[in-house]
C-alpha cells in the first residue's frame, strides 16, 4: 500500500471576512477557517491517485484547534486520517520552522511515507516555501508546481509547465510534489462523507511535548524571519496633464511612461527612434 | 444551551454552500425560467448524497441529523429554492415514511433507489377537493386477492414530473372515519400510473410539479406502508417532518434575499452615497436580520427535539409558520430595497420574491399551522 501525506493549511475565507478599513487589515479573530485552496488541490491530486492505487492518506495540518475543521473535510473528501499539530508554542512559525516542525511529524507518524504532497502557495502568505524546504529538510527528492502524475511502480512521473514549456519530470519514491492550481480540480464534498469523517473521529492531537520536539526550535521565538509590516497596498492611480510644444511632450511621455507603454502594447519602444521618425 | 454551530455544522453548511452557489447559482434564474429540471445538475447532487440525507447508512443513505438536514436544505433554496423543494420533499414526506414505518423487506426494495436518487420520491396528498382537510380525499384504493387497485388524481405533486417513487394517500375504509386512508408505494413504472402536464406557477418553476393520474393501479401488499388504516397517523407524521424542510426552505429564500439587499445596499448610489448609509435601509436590514436569526433557532430547536425523539410536532409547525411568513414578509421588503430593479427579472430578488408565497401554502397553511399551535397550547394542562 502507498502511504501518502498531504499537508494542509486553514486559511481566513477572505470573502467572508470583515475588513478593517481604517488599517487595510483583516480581521482573523473573526475569520471563518477554509482549506488553502491550493492544498485542496493536492489533496484532490492525492485522492486520484488512491482511485488508481492502493493507497492511504493521512493529512497534516498546523494551527489552533479550530484547524480540526480542515481536517474533518479532508477526511470527508476521502483521506483515511488526520494529525492537527496544535499548540500555542508553534504559533507564529514561519516557513523554515513550519516545514522543520512538519518533517519531524512526518518522521515520527508517518516514517514508512511513500509521497509527500503540497500546495504550491497559500491564500494568506503567498510564498511557496514550505513544501520544498520540505524535501530539503527531509532529504527527499521534490519537483514543485506539478500539474499531472502517473506512477508506475516505485517511478512518479509528472508534469509541470515552466515558461510556456511542458516538462516531463521523474523521481524515484519516496519524495515530494507541490501541486499546481491549474489541474486537479478539487472534488465537491460529499455529505455520507461528512457525517462517516465525525463519527470516526480518526484525528490525532500532537503537542510539542507528545512530537518530542524541543519548544526552542519551534514557533515565533524559533523563526528567523520577521514580518516588519502589514499593508494594503495603496492605489497610485493619477492623471496627468502635460502642456507645452507637442515634440516635448512626446518626449516627456516616452521618458516618463515609455516602459509601461511597451509593456501596454508588448512591444519595445526603446529599440524605435521616435525622434527620427517625427523629422 | 449551546448557540455555537459545531464544526460539523459549520461544514455542512460551508458544502452545500460550495455547491450551491457554483452549481445551481448559474442556472438558477435560467431554470426558473423555462420551468427546467436540470439534469446535469441533479446527476451531480446524486453523488454527493443529497438524496439520501436522512436514510440510513445501510441502504445508502448519508443519516446526517436534523440540523444538518435543515442546514443543507437552506443553502440550497438560498440560491433555488425550487431545487431546496425537490430534495426536502424527496428526503422527508418521499423518503422518511418508508424509513419511519416500512418493513425491513420495502426499506430494503425502495431505500436504496430513494437514496441514490435514481427515484426521486414525491407524497401525494392533495386532490381537487382535498387540501388543508385530508379527509376529503377521494383517490381510492380497493382490496383485491393479492393487493390493491387505486383509482384517483392527486394534483399540485411536488416532484410530479420526475418523480420515481410516489408515497399516495388513498381511501380503503369508507365507513370508519379514523381509519380511513392508507398509505402506498406506487412507482412510476406500474401500469395505470401517468404523469400530467407540468403546472405553470409563479414561483418554484424549477420543480416539476404536476398531477399524478392513478387509473387501474394495481400494487401488491408489500407497497402498502404501515398497517391498513394508518393513513392519517403516517400523514400528520410525514407533515410534521416535511415541515421542518419547508422552514429551512423559507429561511433559506429569505437568507438569500437579505444577502442580496446587503450587498445591493453597499453597492446602490443615490444622492452620492451607498443606500446603506441611509437610516430607513439600516433599519430594514436590522429588522431582517432579527427575523431570520429568529426564524433559525426555531426552526433548529424543532429539529432537536426531532433527534432527540421528543414530540416536535408544535415546534415544527411554529418554525414552518414563522419561516414562511418571515420569508414574505423579507423577499418583499428585498424588492423593496432594489427599487424598480427589484421588479425586474434581471435581480435574483424578484425571483425570491415569487418563490416566498408558496412556503406559507403548501406542507399545512400557514391557517392549519395555527390549528397545529392551539391544538397544542390549549391542550396543555394550565
Amino acid at each position: 500500500m502507498l502511504k501518502l501525506v498531504v499537508c494542509i493549511k486553514q486559511v481566513p475565507m477572505v470573502s467572508e471576512l470583515p475588513w478593517n478599513s481604517k488599517t487595510g487589515t483583516l480581521r482573523r479573530e473573526m475569520a471563518e477557517g477554509m482549506i488553502n485552496p491550493a492544498c485542496k488541490h493536492a489533496l484532490e491530486s492525492a485522492l486520484v491517485l488512491k482511485q488508481e492505487h492502493n493507497c492511504h492518506i493521512t493529512v497534516i495540518t498546523m494551527g489552533p484547534p479550530m484547524a480540526e475543521e480542515v481536517l474533518y473535510e479532508a477526511i470527508a473528501m476521502g483521506a483515511d486520517c488526520g494529525i492537527l499539530l496544535t499548540d500555542p508554542r508553534m504559533a507564529g512559525a514561519d516557513t523554515l520552522i513550519t516545514s522543520r516542525t512538519l518533517a519531524a511529524t512526518i518522521e515520527t507518524r508517518c516514517p514508512d511515507f511513500d509521497l509527500i504532497l503540497c500546495g504550491c502557495h497559500t491564500s494568506d502568505s503567498e510564498t511557496g516555501q514550505v513544501g520544498p524546504q520540505l524535501a530539503e529538510n527531509m532529504n527527499i527528492a521534490g519537483a514543485a508546481y506539478i500539474e499531472h502524475m502517473e506512477l508506475n511502480g516505485r517511478t512518479l512521473r509528472m508534469k509541470r509547465v515552466v515558461d510556456e514549456f511542458l516538462e516531463t519530470l521523474e523521481m524515484d519514491l519516496p519524495g515530494l510534489v507541490t501541486i499546481n492550481t491549474r489541474t486537479y480540480i478539487p472534488r465537491y464534498v460529499p455529505l455520507d462523507g461528512l457525517q462517516n469523517a465525525f463519527e470516526k473521529q480518526d484525528i490525532k492531537l500532537i503537542d510539542a511535548d507528545e512530537l518530542g520536539i524541543d519548544p526552542k526550535t519551534i514557533g515565533m521565538k524559533a523563526s528567523p524571519t520577521r514580518i516588519l509590516d502589514v499593508y494594503s497596498p495603496v492605489e497610485e492611480k493619477k492623471n496627468v496633464v502635460m502642456k507645452g510644444a507637442v515634440k516635448k511632450m512626446v518626449d516627456r511621455l516616452f521618458d516618463e511612461y515609455g516602459d509601461r507603454i511597451s509593456a501596454a502594447i508588448g512591444k519595445d519602444l526603446k529599440t524605435h527612434d521616435h525622434d527620427e521618425e517625427q523629422t | 444551551m449551546d448557540f455555537n454551530p459545531c464544526m460539523k455544522h459549520k461544514l455542512v453548511r460551508k458544502s452545500a454552500r460550495e455547491f450551491a452557489e457554483t452549481e445551481l447559482g448559474p442556472v438558477a434564474g435560467e431554470i426558473d425560467q423555462n420551468a427546467r429540471f436540470p439534469e446535469e445538475v441533479i446527476e451531480k447532487m446524486r453523488s454527493l448524497n443529497y438524496f439520501g440525507l436522512q436514510i440510513p447508512k445501510k441502504y445508502g443513505g448519508a443519516e446526517i441529523d436534523s440540523i444538518s438536514y435543515a442546514t443543507v436544505i437552506e443553502e440550497l433554496s438560498r440560491v433555488c429554492a425550487g431545487i431546496g423543494l425537490c430534495v426536502t420533499v424527496h428526503n422527508s414526506v418521499g423518503a422518511y415514511p418508508i424509513v419511519r414505518f416500512g418493513t425491513s423487506e420495502q426499506k430494503k426494495r425502495f431505500l436504496p433507489a430513494l437514496a441514490s436518487g435514481e427515484r426521486i420520491g414525491a407524497f401525494c396528498l392533495t386532490e381537487a377537493n382535498a387540501g388543508s382537510d385530508a379527509g376529503g380525499v377521494e383517490t381510492n384504493a380497493v382490496a383485491e386477492k393479492d393487493g390493491f387497485v387505486i383509482n384517483g388524481t392527486k394534483i399540485f405533486v411536488t416532484n410530479g414530473g420526475v418523480c420515481g417513487t410516489a408515497l399516495v394517500f388513498a381511501i380503503t375504509d369508507h365507513e370508519n372515519p379514523r381509519k380511513r386512508a392508507s398509505v402506498f408505494v406506487v412507482e412510476n413504472d406500474t401500469p395505470g400510473f401517468s404523469v400530467g402536464e407540468i403546472e405553470d406557477l409563479c414561483g418554484m418553476r424549477a420543480n416539476q410539479v404536476s398531477s399524478l393520474f392513478f387509473e387501474d393501479c394495481r400494487v401488491s401488499r408489500q407497497n402498502l406502508i404501515g398497517r391498513l388504516g394508518d393513513g392519517l397517523k403516517i400523514g400528520l407524521m410525514a407533515l410534521d417532518t416535511g415541515r421542518i424542510g419547508i422552514a429551512a426552505q423559507a429561511l433559506g429564500i429569505a437568507q438569500g434575499a437579505f444577502d442580496a439587499s446587503v450587498k445591493y445596499s453597499k453597492e446602490r448610489q443615490q444622492f452620492n452615497k451607498p443606500i446603506s448609509s441611509f437610516q430607513t435601509i439600516q433599519n430594514y436590514l436590522a429588522d431582517m436580520a432579527t427575523e431570520i436569526d429568529a426564524g433559525r433557532l426555531l426552526l433548529y430547536r424543532a429539529c432537536s427535539f426531532k433527534d432527540a425523539g421528543r414530540p416536535f410536532g408544535a415546534e415544527a409547525a411554529k418554525a414552518k409558520l414563522y419561516c414562511s411568513e418571515l420569508a414574505s414578509r423579507i423577499t418583499s421588503r428585498a424588492v423593496q430595497i432594489h427599487g424598480g430593479y427589484g421588479y425586474s427579472k434581471e435581480y435574483d430578488v424578484e425571483r425570491y420574491f415569487r418563490d416566498a408565497k408558496v412556503t406559507e401554502i403548501y406542507e399545512g397553511s400557514s391557517e392549519v399551522q395555527r390549528m397545529v399551535i392551539s391544538r397544542a397550547v390549549l391542550s396543555q394542562l394550565s
